[in-house]
This record gives structure tokens, C-alpha cells and sequence, in this order.
């Protein structure tokens, strides 16, 4: 089918794209002079991916099933894939998010045999009671790691109080009763559901070559049958569950997140949709706004308060959050500058710096292997090709982010999440 | 591919530059650097926050933040920490190469510019900063401060550090006490401009595609010409006593063990980089010591990994484990370092380690920021060498060179962290 390149004459970047044989989408990124590679394979499976059917039938798996199997999948009846790379001094790492899952490696030489390894990794599962046992003391503590996380408590708590139903409540691990709920059948079922590579994308960026990457997966892909799996979720009403939780852990400084939940449909939001929400954003509450010298001067955030927009398939919500001596008193004074937001508008002036803001900081994001290759694996999972982003930034108007505003940020479907010390 | 060039401006003032057209972004980074000090380091680093909030031209946080917007999002950044027993305060800036501007302006001299104003031309009026900032500064240096408590990884680690290394200046730490800070007055600031800006050793780096004198030339006219000498030194302890137990007990889900080691202070960029070697061979990867067996074989914990400190000669073991495990878990590192002090290191674990290592350095080269801190602390440390030039060394190291290093390391401290 051979490779479609497609190119940016703004940035000066081009990377090839091709739907190999096999299935399995495969983007490559060459970078002159760069002296490593980045790989990085993704299936569109995450956390929220609990309830399916898959070739008719309806399966519902335990929580942390997907992040379990991420641990798992290192595994072979060959052995673990963690001795094949240090033979190739590659660095290889894992993550389940939400909405996907990912394996990846970064090497400075023998890129050939670390690709092997990855593709070998994700098409050959072994899982037996024993290692799948042995893994339950290894997530236990992750877990409990993050259990002590005032930065992931506070996020997951808001979670779930803005979410009656929506899988993006639960914690991604799962905990420790429902990981020991997990089988070899359950990690089966999981991947022959999400592991087609018709589901996946293989994105590579660096000192690397098409040809060489095309070579290497005729070699080593083995065609997958067409996917029929369809996830399944459930009804979301509108309005937050609760409008404020609070959790007590280890903390000398408490936290805060607010988020603003928006109507949200099955799909994800446009690129558009996140360029305007982007600028919105910063021209809202970035450093150089008026809001964000107000909190200042009021005491009530330090330089670790940002704004972040949530934003997957059947939820979305604008989130606030940082450090605070008084989380009540920093929310009221955030939704007091929505209230007045959503009065006024942002003016043309700060429409045009935050813009100028948000293009930079997208192109800058060219120079990292990690960042570029992760980008194209979330491009292709949206269906968009990657220079889009950078493309609707430099165009887009200040008409558009104004209309924007009236989907977003409703001060009256809002939940506060809070943690304080214990003693406070 | 990429051109490192070093001008003296005077002694103990250098500039620095590494000329690499290949990033969308450029730097420039001023690091002063200083004998680590109880009286100062608190100030010093309160200093280098107030510095970024505002400057002659750009008098408040509000227009310099728009400046740095419109500058299509520069970033303007101050951080303070310690390298062996001196005091590092970096100011820097970084912004878009000027070839993606949308409107042609070139924004790297700007940012030099920029820079300039921030380090020679703060708002200052009678020696004093704008009140503002100053409150303003202080109040979130103690909110960061107190938030070091939040994360107990980091917790655990900086009171290890804290208690081994306590009859040494390395324990005043990045910024000295919370109570140093609580008691900073303006005029400990103002005193602190004055003395990094005429006393400190300065090494300015320029990063990215621009041609580099025009900045340098701008830098010349701040600095008179007058020679700095910067004293002090490193004190390294190899021996220690009795090891040193410290439990504390905290409303959380998982323990936190660190064990804090002296090891070698190596005096060779060779004997620098087989230490280095060594830690990776003992817990820096998926398949070192510790990852395989206290983590794989025994299911202990999530993570359980080691690393030296080059510049200070000691080295940490941190792991999350729980409470009951705490003995099991020090005493399998325990195990691990007893068998590589007696040699047993397969050529297996050597190799992969090398190429491991080697990744390491050699990746940095693809990273602006990672290119400045190599080469800061080249500087720093004196031994300067390109990422492959050290990457051709590791190759050369035997097995006998790192179980020789290995054979330096001794317990010193332990820091458990226990929960309720």
C-alpha cells in the first residue's frame, strides 16, 4: 500500500502514514540530526473500557483490568520483555491511561531489534494463575502509592463527584479488592476484545527511517481479523453528582480542583473545539490575566495553579486547581470571574496575546521526540492528522473562541474537590 | 551537528554557548553560583523568585506576564539548588525560534533582552523591591516549601539527606529552613542582588540556532571586569559509624524507605562515570539488582532504585513498601550490595547496564534543557565532555572498576517513614 507522506510547510516537518496489511495504522516521524528514536505502539483501550461485547458477546471486567494487563503483557512464555531490551540498552516503559494503552521504548541504537521486541511484545500474551498472582503484590503498591497522592486523590475525587456513571470516576488501577478479582481468562477476553492491531497505532519519531519501519513490521505482523468489539457506556446525566468532597490525607498545604462539567457527547471533542477552549483558557486565567493577578493578590493560589480541560468520549468538564490555604474561598473568587466572563467576553486583546501563546507553545512541542510520537497516536485514535492542530491555532478567530464560551464553564453545574491535612 | 563555545568574560564570569539549529525553541540561562551558606541560601533563593515577577520595563506581574505571552509564550524561570556543598541560582528564559514567529520579529534577542532587564534591572526603588513581590514571593516560597511535606517520595528523601549529611553545610539544603525564609526582610534581598551580582561565580549559556555575539557583547557591558574568586570546597565524608535509624510515623496508606550510603567521591571523569555505572548496575533499570529481585522475585514493592550524588560522594535506596515489609525490604538491598561487593556481577548485568548508561547520554543530546544541565554541571564539576565522549568511556569500564566503587559504599543512614 506503501506510505503517504504528509507535510507542514509552516514548521518545516513532514511525517509518513500508511494502514499496513496487517491492520495496524503505523506513522513514522524522522527527525534530521536527532541521534535517538522513540516507539511507541498504542490500542485504543483505557480504563473506561470495562463493560464490551466482543464478538457477541457482553463482558464486564473488573476495575484496573486494562492497566493490569499492561503489566502483564510484558510478559511471554519466552520470558519477560524488560531482559530482551537491556540487551539493546533501549528504554522501554508502559502506561494505561484513561483512553488508551501504550508500550514504548527510546534507544540510540539497535532500533531494529527493539522495534522486534515491541511488536513481538504486544502479539504474543502469556498469562498463567502464577504470574498473574506474582503481579498482585507489584500493583497492590502502586496503588497504595497512589493512594497517599494528594495530586491524584484531589483529581480523582472530583472525578467522582462530577460523574454519576461515567467510568472516568474510577481509578485507573482499579484497587486492591477488584485487581484480585482478575484471571488469565479476564486478561484474554480483554485482549483479543482490544489488541487487533485494525485498533492500534504505531507512531515513531526520531533517527529513523520509513523503509527500515515497513521492513520490520512485514516481518514481524501477523494480520489481525477484522475488529468487532463495541465498548460500552452508560447514561450521563448532566448535572454533577455532588457539588463538594473533601478528603483528609498527609498534607501541609491542602488542594483544590473545580471542575465545570459540560454536556458532553460519545465522541471527542474537535481540534477546534480544544484550540478555542485552549485560548479561552489562557486568556482567562493565565499568568498574564486579570483573573489570575486577582487570586494573587487575594492569596488564595501560588505558581502551582493552572486550568486543564478534561475531554474524552462521554465527558467533558474545564478544570481549575492548585495549592491553597483557603480551597472555598479560591473557587468562589474562580466562579465569580466565570460569572463576569460569561457577561463580558474576553476582549479582542486577549484573544490575540493568548493566541500567540498557545501557537508557541504547540509548535515548541515539535522538539521532543516523546511528545511528537504521543501526539500522533492521539491524532490518529481523533481521526485527524497531526499538523491540524497547529494549522486552526494560527487561523482561528476571535469570533469562534467568543462562541465557544456559551458551551463552557457553567457556574451552576460545578464540583469542588478539596483535600486538607489532617489536622485541619 | 551541534557547537559548544566558551567565552571568558572575566574571571569567574563565562558565557557559554551551544549552537544547534535543529529545535523550534532557544534558551538562555544565567547561573550564579555560590558556597552554600545558613546565612544566605535562604535569601538567594527568595531572590531569585522576586526577580522573575517584574523588572524597570516591565514594573508588575501583569504586564511582564503579557510581554511573555505576546513573546508567543516565552517562559521566564528561576530555580535554586545545590551542587556538592555550593548553592546553584539559575535564571532563564526560553521562547520560540525566530523562524516561526508569525509576524517576522526576532524573538530570541528579545528574550536576551529580556534577561538582561530581569538580572541587572529589577524594580527597585531605596533598595527595596516592590513591596508586592516581595510579600508576594515569600508567602508562595513557604507555600512550596511546606508542600515538599505533601509528596512523601520527596519527604522521605530530603530527611534522609538531612540527617546523614547533618554536620555538613549539604544539610542547609536548596533554601535553607522554613524559618530562614520566614525571617528574610528586604533589605536580606537586596543585600543578596548585590552580592551574587558582584561575588558569584557566573556561567551564562546560550542555547539554540541565533548567533551568540550579540548576546555576549550585551552581557560585557554589565559586568566591570573585576576577578572573582570563589572559595570553599566539598567536604566528603568515606567513613562512617554506627548506622543512624530515624522513624517517623504519618496518616498514610504506604511506608516510605530510604536508606541514605556515603559512597565514592570520584577525582577522574573515568572514576565519575563508573560510579555512575555502578548505581545503574545496582537499581537504575527494569533489569538491575534491585528491580529484578526486590521488586520481580520478592514482590516487595512498586519501585526500589539507587542513586549517587557525583558531586557529594553519597547515594540513595528509596522504596515504598509496606510497613511489615520494611526489615524484608532492607535487608534484600542489603543482600544485593553484599554480592556485588563480592564480585558477583554477570557479564550480562555489566553490558546492559553500559548500553543503558550510554542511552542515557546520548539521549540528552536530543533535548535542549537536558544539553544545558549537561553542560552546567560539566562546568561545575570540571570535568567537561561531550554526552559521546562519555559514552565512549563507558564502554572501556570493566567489571573489577565498578565492584572496586561498589566496595565504597557503606550504610549510613536510615529513614523510615512509617504509616498509622
Amino acid at each position: 500500500m506503501g506510505f503517504q507522506i504528509i507535510e507542514n510547510e509552516r514548521l518545516g516537518e513532514k511525517y509518513y502514514r500508511m494502514k499496513h496489511s496487517s491492520g495496524l495504522v503505523i506513522d513514522v516521524f524522522p527527525k534530521e540530526g536527532y541521534n535517538s528514536t522513540y516507539a511507541i505502539i498504542g490500542t485504543n483501550f483505557g480504563s473506561v473500557n470495562s463493560h464490551f461485547i466482543s464478538n457477541g458477546k457482553e463482558i464486564k471486567v473488573p476495575d484496573g483490568t486494562a492497566h493490569y494487563l499492561e503489566h502483564k503483557l510484558f510478559e511471554s512464555e519466552e520470558g519477560d520483555a524488560f531482559s530482551r531490551y537491556a540487551k539493546t540498552g533501549a528504554m522501554a516503559n508502559a502506561y494505561t491511561s484513561f483512553e488508551k494503552t501504550c508500550y514504548l521504548f527510546s534507544c540510540t541504537e539497535n532500533f531494529r531489534e527493539s522495534l522486534e521486541i515491541l511488536l513481538d511484545l504486544i502479539q504474543s500474551p502469556y498469562f498463567t494463575p502464577e504470574t498473574v498472582a506474582k503481579e498482585q503484590g507489584i500493583i497492590g503498591q502502586e496503588i497504595k502509592m497512589y493512594d497517599d497522592s494528594a495530586d491524584w486523590r484531589v483529581m480523582m475525587n472530583l472525578y467522582q463527584a462530577m460523574y454519576h456513571n461515567n467510568p472516568i470516576s474510577i481509578d485507573i488501577a482499579g484497587d486492591v479488592q477488584s485487581i484480585a478479582e482478575i484471571t488469565p481468562e479476564i486478561l484474554y477476553e480483554c485482549y483479543n476484545a482490544y489488541y487487533n492491531l485494525n485498533n492500534m497505532v504505531l507512531a515513531i519519531s526520531g533517527n529513523v527511517s520509513p523503509y527500515e519501519v515497513e521492513e520490520i513490521a512485514d516481518s514481524k505482523l501477523k494480520n489481525s481479523s477484522l475488529l468487532d468489539t463495541k465498548s460500552l457506556f452508560p447514561d450521563e446525566p448532566y448535572e454533577v453528582k455532588e457539588k463538594y468532597v473533601e478528603q483528609r490525607l498527609s498534607v501541609a498545604v491542602p488542594m483544590f480542583c473545580l471542575g465545570f462539567k459540560e454536556r458532553a457527547s460519545a465522541e471527542i471533542p474537535s481540534i477546534k473545539e480544544l484550540v478555542c477552549t485552549d485560548i479561552l483558557l489562557e486568556a482567562f486565567t493565565g499568568e498574564g490575566s486579570e483573573l489570575y493577578r486577582e487570586l494573587l493578590d487575594k492569596k488564595l493560589i501560588n505558581s502551582t495553579f493552572g486550568a486543564d480541560y478534561l475531554a474524552g468520549k462521554g465527558y467533558r468538564a474545564v478544570m481549575f486547581e492548585g495549592e491553597t490555604r483557603s480551597p472555598s474561598e479560591a473557587a468562589e473568587a474562580i466562579c465569580e470571574g466565570v460569572r463576569k466572563l460569561k457577561k463580558t467576553g474576553i476582549s479582542r486583546e486577549d484573544f490575540e496575546i493568548a493566541k500567540r501563546a498557545v501557537y508557541g507553545r504547540a509548535v515548541s512541542a515539535f522538539d521532543s521526540l516523546s511528545t511528537t510520537a504521543n501526539m500522533l497516536v492521539d491524532a490518529e485514535f481523533a481521526g485527524k492528522t497531526l499538523f491540524d492542530h497547529v494549522e486552526i491555532i494560527a487561523n482561528v478567530t476571535f469570533e469562534e473562541v467568543s462562541e465557544r464560551l456559551k458551551d463552557q464553564l457553567d457556574p451552576d453545574n460545578i464540583s469542588l474537590s478539596v483535600i486538607k491535612g489532617i489536622d485541619d | 551537528m551541534y557547537e559548544f563555545t566558551k567565552k571568558t568574560i572575566c574571571e569567574g564570569v563565562s558565557f557559554g554557548n551551544i549552537k544547534d539549529d535543529r529545535f523550534k525553541r532557544s534558551r538562555i540561562n544565567a547561573t550564579l553560583v555560590v558556597p552554600l551558606d545558613k546565612k544566605t541560601a535562604a535569601a538567594n533563593a527568595l531572590l531569585s523568585c522576586v526577580l522573575t515577577r517584574s523588572c524597570k520595563k516591565y514594573p508588575d506581574f501583569t504586564s511582564l506576564n503579557r510581554k511573555l505571552d505576546e513573546l508567543y509564550g516565552a517562559s521566564l524561570y528561576a530555580s535554586f539548588n545545590r551542587f556538592g556543598d555550593f548553592q546553584t541560582v539559575t535564571i532563564g528564559m526560553s521562547g520560540l525560534d525566530d523562524k516561526y514567529s508569525l509576524d517576522g520579529r526576532s524573538v530570541s534577542s528579545e528574550i536576551t533582552e529580556l534577561l538582561c532587564s530581569i538580572l541587572f534591572e529589577p524594580n527597585i526603588t531605596n533598595g527595596r523591591f516592590l513591596e508586592d513581590d516581595f510579600e508576594q514571593e515569600k508567602r508562595q516560597l513557604l507555600e512550596n516549601i511546606d508542600a515538599e511535606f505533601n509528596d512523601k517520595g520527596v519527604y522521605a528523601r530530603n530527611r534522609c539527606i538531612e540527617t546523614m549529611c547533618r554536620d555538613e553545610l549539604f544539610s542547609i539544603g536548596r533554601f535553607g529552613s522554613r524559618e530562614d525564609v520566614s525571617g528574610l526582610t528586604q533589605e536580606n534581598i537586596y543585600k543578596a542582588w548585590k552580592n551574587l551580582l558582584d561575588n558569584a561565580r557566573v556561567e551564562l549559556c546560550m542555547l539554540g540556532s541565533t548567533p551568540y555575539e550579540n548576546a555576549l557583547e550585551g552581557f560585557k557591558k554589565y559586568f566591570d571586569g573585576s576577578p572573582r574568586k570563589i572559595t570553599g570546597s566539598t567536604r566528603v565524608m568515606s567513613e562512617v559509624g554506627e548506622v543512624r535509624r530515624i522513624v517517623e510515623t504519618e496518616e498514610i496508606v504506604q511506608s516510605k524507605l530510604v536508606m541514605g550510603f556515603r559512597c565514592a567521591y570520584p577525582k577522574t571523569l573515568r572514576d565519575r562515570i563508573a560510579n555512575s555505572l555502578m548505581t545503574v548496575i545496582l537499581g537504575g533499570t527494569p533489569t538491575s539488582k534491585l528491580f529484578q529481585n526486590v521488586r520481580e522475585k520478592q514482590s516487595l514493592c512498586y519501585y526500589c532504585s539507587s542513586r549517587a550524588d557525583n558531586n557529594k560522594g553519597i547515594m540513595l535506596i528509596e522504596s515504598g513498601v509496606e510497613t511489615d515489609n520494611i526489615e524484608r525490604t532492607e535487608e534484600a538491598v542489603m543482600e544485593q550490595i553484599n554480592a556485588f561487593v563480592h564480585g558477583n556481577v554477570t557479564d550480562e548485568e555489566l553490558s546492559s547496564a553500559k548500553k543503558a548508561l550510554k542511552n542515557m547520554y546520548i539521549s540528552t543530546l536530543d533535548n535542549l534543557g537536558a544539553m544545558h544541565g549537561w553542560y552546567i554541571s560539566g562546568l561545575l564539576s570540571s570535568f567537561l565532555a561531550s554526552p559521546t565522549e562519555e559514552a565512549d568511556i563507558v564502554d572501556d569500564i570493566t567489571k573489577d572498576e565498578v565492584v572496586e566503587l561498589a566496595k565504597k559504599i557503606k550504610l549510613d543512614t536510615v529513614f523510615s517513614l512509617i504509616g498509622n
